[in-house]
Order: structure tokens, then C-alpha cells, then sequence
């Protein structure tokens, strides 16, 4: 409830970044928290409302008003209760999460909406740092096993719902750690991965069992799991990166975003590279080609690594700075949005698209670009050249990688080439195979895919027992 | 609408839509000056917020009719009266069958008058109230040496249930000529003999008396401005315990901001519900008494429901609690019970009940009491007059905690004025 009045008395307040000149000179974190007070206070300017909205603008319906209640109260333990009864992972969404919530939050309409993630992180930092997660093992285990293919957010939700529903459960990750895009798409100085490393040691006290390094459909069989598991939940992310088939695209130098992003993370995390060829910016001047997410992940560990210049093209128009929140509100509006590595130094173009990669001895050393209107449509005589020794292409992932594990199994897809299911049973059209996250919906949030991995859990276990005690 | 009309609407009333359609977002919060679109505060940097025009409101209605007629054209019909009453049209299965239906029996929703054939079934004649012809009409024609001249009159009349709202059009009469400052006291009695229908002695001017022989409907005093109001059983009903027999209805002294009322029985729910300044005595109450009530004086002279004083922010009760049971059955969460204290030294002046009310309980209780007794001969109020020094302990004081803090700062206030000026 907060305050009743205190979205009147109190201005919004939210956490900063350290200087930029300092963080680029490692991979650590570098949000600073709000104190105890601070946070007490912007908790007390959430207004309680008659309709929440927040409580829909988060995809897994965070009881936000409560627990900002809660910590305006001052019983945080509670609070993070509250929290984690409707999100398993809010240390990772109180930090990666764009927090939708916030878009819709009532104060945004005409204000500014309550610092809901900050508060969120705060909460689940606390709760760790007071010794207040602690693993919940099922009372009773069921006998029924489980498979889920993939670790990222969707794979390890489920997994830690079904575990403590009393299922033994078995997680596949092909790479060396648990996490997925968790921990080789997102960078360090973003989240770092020891976060993850306290999930797991949590989940698997909790009974869940990790198998790495196992790429199902490679380097086992798919029909090992339909075998020997009463439910397999696919959740392994929508990986095929959108390419960019210009002439020039055969030049060296030229990397989908997701081959340099992850070397990155396993430096940090002192694992060995996957691959033999390191892809470093330093010294470069790095165009990056791409305006969301993943693209900002690119500069920033361009900029870390030592780029000379960092550049991103954008194919839309530059959005409003402003959006009209009468239009938009509570949705999530399109504004242009300055991520943290824009900051640490890069030009942005906007309704530019390539037309070809230029080269030298088969390397790549400029692009040539053209201004396009916002059909895409190139505006004549607008050609220009980009200087550019790396390129990364972050347009976004078309759809899972179809290849090995979904092809072998025979599910059917939708049109976009995703895993079809629907969102009530997440039931693939193969017997109890069910699909979740980014390999069901298609490239998304973090938080979009926790939902997923609980809602298919919920019915995974309904599926199992006939019934099921699992929030939805 | 359209269903609303199949099953036979001929009117609308809309609320929430169009607010929204203004800008109200459902906060929910009208009633903490909070409104964070500016529709319902008094809150001056909030109302700047609010952004809703005329045209919202105008665009919504448009397109509510806009759509009104195409579900009109699809079912045929040209004229929205046409519609009114046909609900032979709707698809009712699907509501019918769903799971929360269970158990309902819709069939007289759904069946059409046999009037159908031969009358219509829409509004199409206006009804006749028979205005020319209410009970006031004589207690006017009567009164008119007190209304004319405040000669004293004295009206005697029977009443029955179709007599509604006496009493109302006489004040209006007595508020035309001298304004809320009313008659004398007294100057208008009416003695009414029989059973008064629903909002007997509505909005009573001062100088009005309504004495009523028999018993009044819901709504009594509804609005009392003044005036005062009598009401006992029948000497004939001999079989009648007044103290365990209702006496007036349902939402008495609704919204009363004057006057005093004297009820020799038992009334129903929400009894005083609003009362911001008149003065009430009963028998006994039913649920949710003195709700929202925010000035003037109750006195229970017997058991109350639950959830006495529910929102009660001004004004006293008193309760008799001779089980010392009302503790349960009062809602405290706005308002304190404590004792009614003794009588203080002999006040020098004649004491206004209304005044003080932080103290001088039982000098009060004392006046109100005898005045009920006086006026409905209540054997109750006599029974306790006689034990007064036994009664007076068992008496409760509902006092509204905020009331009391606003009433002790107007005091503090009061005392802090120089001398020179209290002296002038």
C-alpha cells in the first residue's frame, strides 16, 4: 500500500550506474544500490491501486503493490516471500528485466512510475545476503521423472517448480555451466554469474539434477528422454540468429552477435572458449548491426575489450524520445531507449540498412549503407560507407535451432518455425513433450520465459498427478 | 443495453464507462483526496492532472449507440422501442448453462406478460403520482394561520401507507416563508393516527411537530431539517410490548441534519445513517446503526444490531447495555466506547444538549430521556428515570475518536482567546 500520499510528497529515485570511465576498465556490475531508507521511501510512493496495472505489465504477475508495501512496512523477509511466490529468479529480472511493470505502473501516466525493479532487486539481495533462501525440498517425492532440455530462465524455472512439486528432475544444457543466455548472452557488467551459481546450488539441494556439457540431439539421442522420462519439457531457446545475406557477408570479420557475446562470458568465467578463433574488438573499430538488447551487450564488450570506435545501425526510424502516454499507457510504448554501454560511448544511425561489406584480403574493412525510409524502402543517392574491422550482426533470432532435438522429435511448428503449444498446457504435439520460452514463443525476456517455464510446469505436473498444487 | 432492453429497459444509467472515458483509471481511492488523475480530489495539484474533456465523454456515447444500432440492425429492428421487452431474441442458453447459474430459476425472466398482446410493453404512458391530491395538501390548507401569521395550530388527520413523504410539502411551505430559521417551536402540530407510509416527516422544518399514532415505514425523517418527530403505537393495540416492536423502518434519519425524533419502539437497519445534526431517541436499533453519522445525538434505549456506528466519524451515542454485551456489536474501528460519567455541578443555565459534548453526559442523557418520556409516554424511559442512579452505569457512550480529538482542539482554541475579548 505504501504511503497513501506518498507519490505526492516523494520524487522518484533510482539506482545509478558508476562513472563510465571506471566500469569500462572491467566486467563487474556496476549499479550502485539505493540505501535502506532510499529504497523504504520510493516503496512508499506506489499508490495501492484499485487496479494494479503493474500486477499485468509483469509478465509473471508480480504482486507488486504487496511487497512494496511490505518493504515500506519494513518486514522484508516477508516481502521477499511474497516476491518469490510469483517469480523463482528476481535477482535476475531486479537486473536484466526492462521492467514492463514500470511502463504500466499508474504513476507513469502522468508521473513517474515507481522504481519497481530497484526495489525488487533489494528485496531478493537482501533475502540472500540475510540467509533467507534456503532450498525447499518437496515433502514428498513423487516417483515420476522429468527431463527439460535447456537451462536458461524458461529450463530452470520449470525445474525448480517440478522439483519442489516432489518430481525428480534432469536438466540438459549443452554448454559447460547451467544458465543459457543467462550466463553466455548477457554480459558480466550486466549480471554476474555467481547469481546463477547460487540458483543451482539452491535447485540441485533442492533435488534438481545437472547434466552439462549434453547437447540432446548431438550428443544424445532425443529418444533417450521420450524413453525413460514420464515428461520432457523443451526449453532451448530460440538460438538461430537472423543473418544478413548481402554481398560481402563471406568476409572475415563479419560474427553473429552470439558467437562473440558468449567468448566473452567464458573469459570472465574462466571456461574454455568453444571455439578456436578468439573474436577480440580491441583495436577495431566495431560496427554493430542491430538497435535492441543484444546489440547494446555488443557495444558494451566492445568498449570493455578496447574498440577503437563503436558504431550501431538501426534499420526503423529513431523512435520518439518521449512516447504519448495517453496512446501507449499502460503498454509497453516504443521510445528510444539509452541502454547503459550507449553511454560508455557509441554512435548510433538510425533507418540505415546494409547493401553490402566491403573487403581486403578477405577481410572485412567497411560497410556500405543506405538510408532507408520507414518502409525499409532506400532513399536514392543516401549510399554511405562505414569504416568497420568487426562486425557483429544483433538483428534478433528467427526461431530455435530446428536441427538435431526438434527435428528427431517431429514436433510440429508454427508458421515462424517456433515449437508449437499453446499457453494453457504447453503441450507439444509429441507425447508428454512439452515446450516452453523462447523455443515455444520465440525470442523474448527473461522474464517472459520464467513465466513459461512455471506455467509449463503447472501443467506438466497436472499432466503427471491429475492434479497440480503449482501456481500457474 | 441491448439485453437490457430485450428483458424490457427502457432507460439507462451509465457511470463507471463514462468516467472512464473521462479519465478515471479505477483507483479506487474517491475517498483519500488521492485521485491520481484528478477526477475525484479536492487536491489542487492533482486536479491539474485531469486531462478529460466534454468530447471523451460525447466520442464514447456515440460510439456506445453507433453500436447499439448495428446489433439492432442485425436482429431487425428499426426503432430502439420496438426492442424493449422482446426477450424472446436473446440467446439465453449460454448464460443459463453456465456453472454459476446452478440452482437459479430464470424462467420469469424469460416469459413474456400476457398483457403483451394488448398493452404495451414499453414505457409509453406517464405515470400519475396524484400530486394534486397528497395529504399535505390538507395540512397546508389547514396550517395556513401558522403559515400566514405563526398563529398556533393544531391539525388532526389519519394516515396510511399511501401517504408518502407527509410532511414535506408542509415544510416547504414553512422554508418558502421564513427560510431554514423556521416557526417557533411547535407551531405546526400535527397528530397523525395510523400506519404513515415510506419517508414519513421528510426534510421537517423547524416549528413542525408530526406526532403519528400507529407506525411509519422505512426512511423516517429522511433529511430532517428541524422539525420534530413523535412516534408511539396505537392505544388500541393492546397486544403491542413497545420495546420489542418495531416502530419505524429501514435508513431512518437518513442524511437528517436537524431536529429530534422521539420513537417509543424498536427501528430498523442503518437507523440515523448519515445524521449530521439531529437529535434521536429509540428503542432499540437494527444493524449497522449510526453509520457514517457525523454530528447530532443517538440514544439507544435498548439492544442495537451488529456493526453499530460503522464509519461513525461525529456526533454521540448513547446505548443502554444492560447485558453488557455491546462491546461485540459495536464496529470500533472509528469510534471508543466509554462510561456516561455522573452528573457534574448543578449547571446554572438551561443546558443545550447539542453543546459541550465532550462532557455533561448524563445531564444530557437526563434531558433527552425525559423529553422521550414526555412526548411517546415510553414506560421504558419512565422505568429508567425512576432507577436513573442503577441505569446511568449501564449506559455506553459511542464517541468517534476523531471527534473528539477535532472538538478538544476547537476547545483548547476557544480557551486560548484573550480575556478582553471573551468579555465583550
Amino acid at each position: 500500500m505504501g504511503k497513501v500520499t506518498g507519490f505526492i510528497e516523494i520524487d522518484r529515485r533510482d539506482r545509478k550506474y558508476g562513472p563510465a570511465a571506471d566500469r569500462i576498465r572491467n566486467y563487474k556490475e556496476f549499479v550502485i544500490p539505493l540505501s535502506e531508507e532510499a529504497t523504504k521511501d520510493q516503496a512508499a510512493r506506489c499508490m495501492n491501486c484499485g487496479i494494479p496495472y503493474c500486477h499485468n505489465g509483469c509478465p509473471v504477475n508480480n504482486q507488486i503493490p504487496d511487497w512494496n508495501d511490505l518493504v515500506y512496512q519494513g518486514d522484508w523477509q516477508e516481502a521477499a516471500r511474497n516476491l518469490h511466490s510469483t517469480n523463482n529468479f528476481p535477482e535476475f529480472t531486479g537486473r536484466v528485466c526492462p521492467a514492463p511493470c514500470e511502463a504500466s505502473c499508474t504513476l507513469n501516466l502522468n508521473d513517474q512510475p515507481v522504481t519497481i525493479k530497484t526495489i525488487e532487486c533489494a528485496i531478493v539481495d537482501r533475502a540472500f545476503a540475510e540467509g533467507w533462501v534456503n532450498p525447499e525440498p518437496a515433502p514428498r517425492l513423487t516417483g515420476k521423472r522429468v527431463a527439460i532440455v535447456g537451462s536458461g530462465p524458461a529450463g530452470l524455472a520449470a525445474a525448480q517448480q517440478l522439483a519442489r512439486a516432489g518430481h525428480e528432475v534432469h536438466v540438459f544444457e549443452k554448454n559447460g555451466k547451467p544458465g543459457g543466455l543467462l550466463r553466455y548472452g548477457i554480459p558480466d557488467f550486466k549480471m554476474e554469474k555467481q547469481l546463477i551459481d547460487r540458483r543451482v546450488k539452491q535447485m540441485e539441494a533442492e533435488g534438481v539434477v545437472f547434466h552439462c556439457n549434453v547437447n540432446i540431439g548431438i550428443d544424445k539421442p532425443v529418444a533417450d528422454l521420450t524413453a525413460s522420462y514420464d515428461a520432457v519439457i523443451l526449453a532451448g531457446g530460440s538460438e538461430k540468429p537472423r543473418d544478413l545475406p548481402v554481398p560481402g557477408r563471406e568476409l572475415s570479420g563479419i560474427h553473429f552477435a552470439m558467437d562473440f557475446l558468449p567468448q566473452q562470458n567464458r573469459r570472465v568465467g574462466h571456461e574454455p572458449l568453444k571455439s578456436n578463433t578468439p573474436i577480440l574488438a580491441n583495436g577495431k573499430h566495431v560496427v554493430v548491426i542491430g538497435g535492441g538488447d543484444t546489440g547494446s551487450d555488443c557495444i558494451g564488450t566492445s568498449v570493455r575489450q578496447g574498440a577503437l570506435s563503436v558504431t550501431q545501425i538501426e534499420i526503423m526510424t529513431k523512435p520518439p524520445e518521449k512516447e504519448d502516454k495517453l496512446l501507449t499507457w499502460p503498454n509497453w510504448p516504443m521510445k528510444l531507449r539509452t541502454s547503459s554501454s550507449h553511454e560508455e560511448g557509441a554512435d548510433r544511425d538510425f533507418a540505415v540498412n546494409t547493401v553490402s561489406f566491403d573487403g581486403e584480403d578477405g577481410k572485412v574493412t567497411s560497410l556500405t549503407c543506405v538510408r532507408v525510409d520507414n518502409k525499409f524502402q532506400p532513399i536514392p543517392g543516401s549510399e554511405f560507407k562505414l569504416r568497420a574491422d568487426l562486425v557483429f550482426l544483433a538483428m534478433g533470432f528467427v526461431a530455435p535451432v530446428q536441427e538435431g532435438m526438434v527435428k528427431d522429435l517431429g514436433t510440429k511448428l508454427d508458421p515462424r518455425g517456433n515449437v508449437a503449444a499453446d499457453t494453457v498446457a504447453y503441450k507439444t504435439s509429441v507425447d508428454k513433450v512439452f515446450a516452453c520460452g523462447d523455443m515455444r514463443r520465440g525470442q523474448s525476456l527473461v522474464v517472459w520465459a520464467i513465466r513459461e517455464g512455471r506455467q509449463a510446469a503447472h501443467s506438466v505436473d497436472k499432466h503427471l498427478m491429475g492434479t497440480t498444487t503449482l501456481p500457474r | 443495453m441491448i439485453i437490457g432492453a430485450l428483458l424490457g429497459a427502457d432507460e439507462f444509467g451509465f457511470a463507471t464507462a463514462p468516467l472512464i472515458a473521462a479519465g478515471c483509471i479505477m483507483m479506487r481511492k474517491c475517498h483519500l483526496n488521492t485521485c491520481p488523475v484528478g477526477v475525484a480530489t479536492q487536491d489542487p495539484v492533482l486536479r491539474k492532472r485531469f486531462v478529460g474533456q466534454p468530447e471523451h465523454v460525447i466520442n464514447f456515447f456515440f460510439f456506445v449507440a453507433e453500436e447499439v444500432r448495428e446489433i439492432m440492425a442485425e436482429l431487425g429492428y428499426r426503432k430502439f422501442d420496438e426492442m424493449v421487452g422482446q426477450m424472446q431474441m436473446l440467446d439465453r442458453d449460454r448464460a443459463i448453462d453456465h456453472w454459476k447459474a446452478n440452482g437459479l430459476d430464470f424462467s420469469k425472466l424469460f416469459s413474456k406478460p400476457h398483457a403483451a398482446k394488448l398493452e404495451d410493453i414499453r414505457h409509453s404512458a406517464m405515470q400519475d403520482h396524484h400530486l394534486e391530491s397528497v395529504l399535505d395538501r390538507t395540512l397546508i390548507e389547514k396550517a395556513k394561520d401558522a403559515l400566514d401569521s405563526k398563529k398556533k395550530v393544531s391539525i388532526e388527520a389519519s394516515i396510511k401507507s399511501l401517504n408518502r413523504t407527509t410532511g414535506a410539502m408542509l415544510s416547504g411551505e414553512v422554508a418558502k416563508r421564513y427560510g431554514f430559521k423556521g416557526l417557533p417551536d411547535d407551531t405546526i402540530h400535527v397528530k397523525l393516527n395510523g400506519t404513515a407510509g415510506q419517508s414519513f416527516g421528510a426534510w421537517v422544518a423547524k416549528g413542525v411537530t408530526l406526532e403519528l399514532e400507529g407506525e411509519a415505514n422505512d426512511y423516517v425523517g429522511k433529511g430532517l431539517s428541524g422539525g420534530r418527530l413523535i412516534v408511539y403505537p396505537s392505544k388500541h393495540a393492546k397486544k403491542i410490548i413497545p420495546e420489542e416492536s418495531i416502530i419505524v423502518g429501514n435508513t431512518v434519519l437518513y442524511g437528517a441534519i436537524a431536529g429530534e425524533c422521539y420513537f417509543r419502539g424498536v427501528a430498523g437497519e442503518r437507523f440515523a445513517v448519515r445524521n449530521s445534526g439531529a437529535i434521536a431517541i429509540v428503542e432499540g436499533t437494527g444493524d449497522h446503526g449510526c453509520e457514517y453519522m457525523t454530528g447530532g445525538i443517538v440514544v439507544v434505549l435498548g439492544k442495537t444490531g451488529r456493526n453499530f456506528a460503522a464509519g461513525m466519524s461525529g456526533g454521540v451515542a448513547y446505548v443502554l447495555d444492560e447485558d453488557g454485551t455491546f462491546d461485540k456489536r459495536c464496529n470500533k474501528a472509528m469510534v471508543e466506547l466509554e462510561p456516561v460519567q455522573p452528573e457534574e455541578a448543578a449547571l446554572s443555565e438551561p443546558f443545550d444538549v447539542l453543546s459541550h459534548m465532550t462532557r455533561y453526559d448524563a445531564e444530557r442523557l437526563k434531558i433527552l430521556i425525559e423529553n422521550h418520556a414526555r412526548h411517546t409516554g415510553s414506560a421504558r424511559a419512565r422505568m429508567i428515570l425512576e432507577n436513573w442512579a442503577t441505569y446511568r452505569g449501564k449506559f455506553k457512550k459511542v464517541m468517534p475518536t476523531e471527534y473528539r480529538r477535532a472538538l478538544r482542539e476547537l476547545m483548547a482554541e476557544n480557551e486560548n482567546r484573550p480575556m478582553a475579548v471573551a468579555g465583550e
